[in-house]
């Protein structure tokens, strides 16, 4: 076949046409990094990705699951060596670091403009915001709370769960039976338990920082980890392995009938639930009270854009989760607590006694300490101090000195 | 004349003065040019930014405070306690599993160079947890050695050298213990795989030979085998040995560097410093004196090994 020249540069111009549309057409494709992990989360996340694809067939969204524990390696190696996602999963206890780092887009003019908004209360934005900014849309929450056996509870006679430190004690002696291999309280001592030290030294009136400066107050402060220590040291109230037991352990211990109760948030529920029948074998109930206050964390967890290349489309993609099928979605695979007040009164929350708890707590919880350096002081001091007071390396006191030197180098 | 030699000269073929360098002796250089650029970019680069990121203040949740600090990281070093708990500890995970991988790995070596019946398998078998990655073999035993599910501790109370299930990561005087053995079970076929290729490499004549001397095995063992392997072992134990002081990852899994620091080496305090803490600089400064500890741990071995003589 000849062409002529005309014919030719005509071809052209249509084959050029056609190819400008089909890339007007295409997908803009953004990624998304997560520490989803469980079966339930994936599911959750499927279902969002799913009707977010319906609602913005022009936009395809690739999720990468980072294990927890590594996520902020990978971000933090991201912001330095390049190789940032489009958006990432926020949680508040990271989120000083986050900002502190410059991985987060400044979002506060999408957000002011945005319908949903109405839906998610001040309080749900104080842990995404920093110095009048927000950066990212809370999703969901993971509040605090107790899970207990209450079949074990029946057997000894104990008609409610305790409310108090004082009586928390005393149900953990009662409760306790290590002939039978029965504790009455699954501690988490290993990787994560820094988290419930602090509650506790928080019930017994110490705060950790005030004005940017570390604020422990040294006698509430010992106070606080002499009570959470002897519960195993002197009570024997928690397993002989508490001092490496993780989120794995002290889940597997109240799964198996170890442990009669444990404290942790709404997020294990439908894994406890997979093992243990709601209402008969487990019940929830509000973390106890201390001596000074009733500590339980409300933790609102969303999602950030990291970088600006397709914002538009990271924007749809974060302020989605905030709305509520999405929410209801991740609630159904997962149990989490959704982050909207529109979420919330959904018959499947309100509905389920099982909730009331979580429903409870969200009028006393409190956000998770923020501060830059947070992470980094309770990970790699808190938890291994509290583990030598455990093991009998240190003293409360020793172990409160050197948490406050943690914590002032960690403010420097 | 002048015109006509410019025109040839243009006219030169582009690869005949290649041609004429490699007749010089720059082409051996400009040959090892590739090498040289690639060895700069994935091994010299990268070292050398290790050390610049250890005189820097480099904390990516403070960067207002970046910036040249001199010897600040390593005066710091001599007063932190978990730096000294870490050596030490490090120290002893190495040295500990480095024996007894070595000592089980000679066994076996020796045991699969018999050429016995079923020897193949048994030596596929050997060679198992060599390839587990260690993030497997952790949690393996992990749940092997759990308190409340583990077969082992079970075992061990069905024998009577329990009285109960033992949490052996949650005490401070077992952890390090339990470690080293996971370790050792993990990594012994490295040394078994070495000293086998090394025990093949030893002709037959010298144990015969030997034996008509009325040598006794282990006169043979002492005056044949152990030379015949000292290259193997000395490169073995050097591999090793910097394969245990960089890997933080057994011990990530296991015991995350606790109870109270009680396993904490130095590569997991780095890790823990650069992606918790986000102390880059610091953990630098660590990285760099584990380099200079290897430097000097290899240079002494090489030198009292005498291999070099040889």
């Amino acid at each position: 076949m000849h062409l002529s020249k005309r014919e030719f540069l005509a071809a052209s111009a249509v084959l050029a046409l056609a190819a400008g549309l089909r890339s007007a057409n295409a997908a803009t494709a953004i990624n998304y990094w997560h520490h989803f992990a469980s079966q339930s989360e994936m599911a959750g996340l499927a279902k969002i990705i799913q009707l977010f694809a319906a609602a913005n067939p022009d936009i395809s969204v690739t999720q990468e699951s980072i294990p927890n524990s590594e996520y902020m390696a990978k971000v933090s190696s991201a912001v330095v060596a390049g190789g940032r996602p489009d958006t990432g999963m926020v949680i508040a206890e990271r989120f000083a670091d986050l900002t502190a780092m410059g991985a987060l887009v400044d979002i506060s003019e999408h957000v002011n403009t945005w319908q949903g908004k109405a839906n998610l209360p001040d309080n749900r934005w104080t842990g995404m915001s920093n110095e009048g900014a927000i950066y990212a849309v809370p999703a969901y929450a993971f509040v605090d709370w107790m899970y207990y056996r209450k079949d074990y509870f029946d057997e000894a006679g104990i008609s409610a769960p305790p409310k108090t430190f004082d009586e928390f004690l005393s149900v953990c002696r009662k409760l306790t039976d290590p002939s039978k291999n029965r504790y009455a309280f699954g501690m988490r001592g290993g990787a994560g338990g820094f988290k419930y030290v602090i509650d506790v030294m928080e019930a017994f009136g110490s705060p950790l920082v005030k004005d940017g400066q570390a604020a422990i107050d040294k006698p509430a402060a010992i106070e606080a980890i002499t009570f959470y220590a002897d519960l195993f040291r002197k009570e024997k109230v928690a397993p002989p392995s508490t001092p490496n037991d993780s989120y794995r352990q002290i889940m597997e211990g109240f799964r198996t009938g170890q442990t009669a109760m444990i404290w942790h948030h709404t997020g294990s529920l439908i894994e406890i639930s997979a093992a243990l029948k709601p209402g008969e074998q487990f019940a929830t109930a509000p973390m106890p009270a201390g001596p000074k206050a009733h500590i339980a964390r409300v933790a609102y967890a969303g999602n950030g854009i990291f970088k600006e290349d397709n914002v538009e489309a990271a924007w749809k993609w974060i302020s989605f989760w905030g709305e509520t099928d999405a929410a209801i979605a991740l609630l159904e695979a997962t149990g989490y607590f959704p982050a909207s007040t529109a979420a919330l009164k959904d018959q499947r929350i309100t509905g389920n006694p099982i909730y009331a708890a979580a429903t409870q707590t969200l009028e006393f919880g409190r956000l998770p300490n923020s501060f830059v350096g947070a992470a980094g002081w309770s990970e790699n001091v808190v938890n291994p101090t509290f583990q030598a007071v455990l093991t009998g390396q240190l003293t409360p006191e020793q172990a409160v000195d050197r948490m406050i030197e943690g914590l002032e180098a960690a403010l420097r | 004349m002048r015109r006509v030699s410019m025109t040839s000269n243009s006219r030169r073929h582009p690869f005949s003065s290649l041609g004429e360098i490699s007749e010089t002796r720059y082409w051996v250089y400009l040959l090892l040019l590739p090498s040289l650029l690639l060895l700069f970019l994935v091994v010299a680069y990268p070292t050398i930014y290790g050390f610049v990121i250890s005189v820097r203040e480099m904390r990516l949740t403070r960067p207002g405070l970046n910036g040249w600090v001199g010897m600040k990281h390593y005066i710091s070093m001599m007063s932190d306690r978990v730096f000294w708990i870490s050596l030490k500890n490090t120290a002893i995970w190495v040295a500990a599993a480095v024996m007894i991988e070595m000592t089980l790995g000679f066994i076996a070596a020796v045991a699969l160079n018999r050429n016995l019946p079923g020897t193949r398998l048994f030596g596929v078998l050997i060679l198992l947890p060599y390839f587990l990655p260690n993030v497997v073999a952790g949690h393996m035993w992990a749940l092997l050695l759990d308190p409340r599910l583990g077969v082992i501790n079970d075992i061990l109370v069905r024998l009577g050298f329990l009285s109960s299930y033992k949490a052996w990561f949650a005490d401070p005087n077992t952890a390090l213990a339990a470690t080293i053995l996971v370790e050792a079970w993990h990594g012994f076929p490295f040394f078994a795989l070495l000293f086998l290729a090394g025990l093949k490499g030893i002709p037959e004549d010298l144990y015969k030979a030997a034996a008509v001397d009325g040598a006794g095995s282990f006169t043979k063992f002492k005056l044949i085998t152990v030379p015949m392997l000292k290259t193997v072992i000395t490169a073995a134990v050097i591999l090793r040995v910097i394969s245990l002081v960089n890997s933080p990852d057994l011990l990530l899994v296991l015991t995350g560097g606790g109870p109270g620091n009680s396993t904490q080496v130095l590569s997991l305090y780095a890790f823990q410093t650069a992606y918790r803490d986000f102390n880059f600089g610091y953990a630098g400064a660590l990285s760099v004196v584990m380099f200079f500890i290897l430097m000097v741990f290899a240079t002494i071995y090489i030198r009292l090994s005498r291999i070099t003589k040889e």
